[in-house]
């Protein structure tokens, strides 16, 4: 109404407060909201990261390695040298051990999961018990 | 600010390279396309011209879209200038 950015709700009264939060897809989680500044910042400045292999999940399955050349407070990526990992035509849960070589690219900081160090990160065998199908439970 | 040092390459500016030439857009989903790049916002919509779409799944080249289109960037997952070598033929 006043013509300024703002939302409908400052969320500042609900600093360190519990907070429910529902997502969109019928997620729901609580914690406890706090304010590590005043200033909109990430919570990790990725600037330790640039010029570091990274391995970036996004939102839809891709996956995707190379090193970070640069990037915005909208957590778009530049990653040279990319590399994705393909994933089974069949099953999209799947990561094959085929890579498609990218090269330059960017990255969308709205499709941006999980950013990860390269060196670091290292396969382990799956510590998940698969159950049986009787059993009901994940 | 995130970019303090200002020796990093911005996403933005790196995009911003790539208008008048060939890029592909790699979408969330299995969906590429690829051609000559006029323009962008804010919001990473793109105005695209002579685009060539590909379904990656089956792997066919789709329908080949010449005068330009407008791509909504809700979908768009990474960019890639210069298209990509298996392109070029």
């Amino acid at each position: 109404m006043s013509g300024r950015k703002e939302t409908m709700l400052d969320l500042v009264k609900f600093v360190d407060k519990g907070v429910q939060v529902k997502l969109t897809g019928g997620r729901q989680v609580c914690f406890f909201f706090n304010l590590q500044s005043g200033r909109k910042e990430t919570m990790l400045d990725l600037v330790k990261f640039v010029d570091k292999g990274v391995q970036v999940k996004l939102t839809g399955g891709r996956q995707v390695t190379g090193t970070l050349k640069g990037y915005d407070q909208l957590l778009n990526l530049v990653l040279d040298g990319a590399v994705e990992s393909v994933r089974d035509h069949d099953d999209p849960l799947k990561i094959t051990d085929q890579t498609r070589v990218l090269g330059l690219i960017v990255c969308r900081g709205t499709v941006v999961m999980l950013v990860s160090p390269t060196d670091g990160t290292e396969e382990i065998a799956n510590p998940v018990m698969l159950v049986s199908p009787t059993d009901g439970t994940v | 600010m995130a970019s303090n040092n200002l020796s990093q390459l911005l996403p933005s500016e790196l995009i911003d390279r790539c208008i008048g030439s060939k890029i592909r857009v790699i979408m969330k989903g299995d969906k590429e396309l690829v051609g000559v790049l006029k323009g962008f916002d804010v919001y990473v919509n793109m105005v695209l011209e002579d685009v060539t779409e590909f379904e990656i799944t089956a792997e066919g080249s789709r329908v080949t879209k010449l005068d330009q289109i407008l791509l909504n960037g809700n979908n768009i997952a990474i960019l890639v200038p210069g298209g990509a070598p298996e392109d070029v033929e």
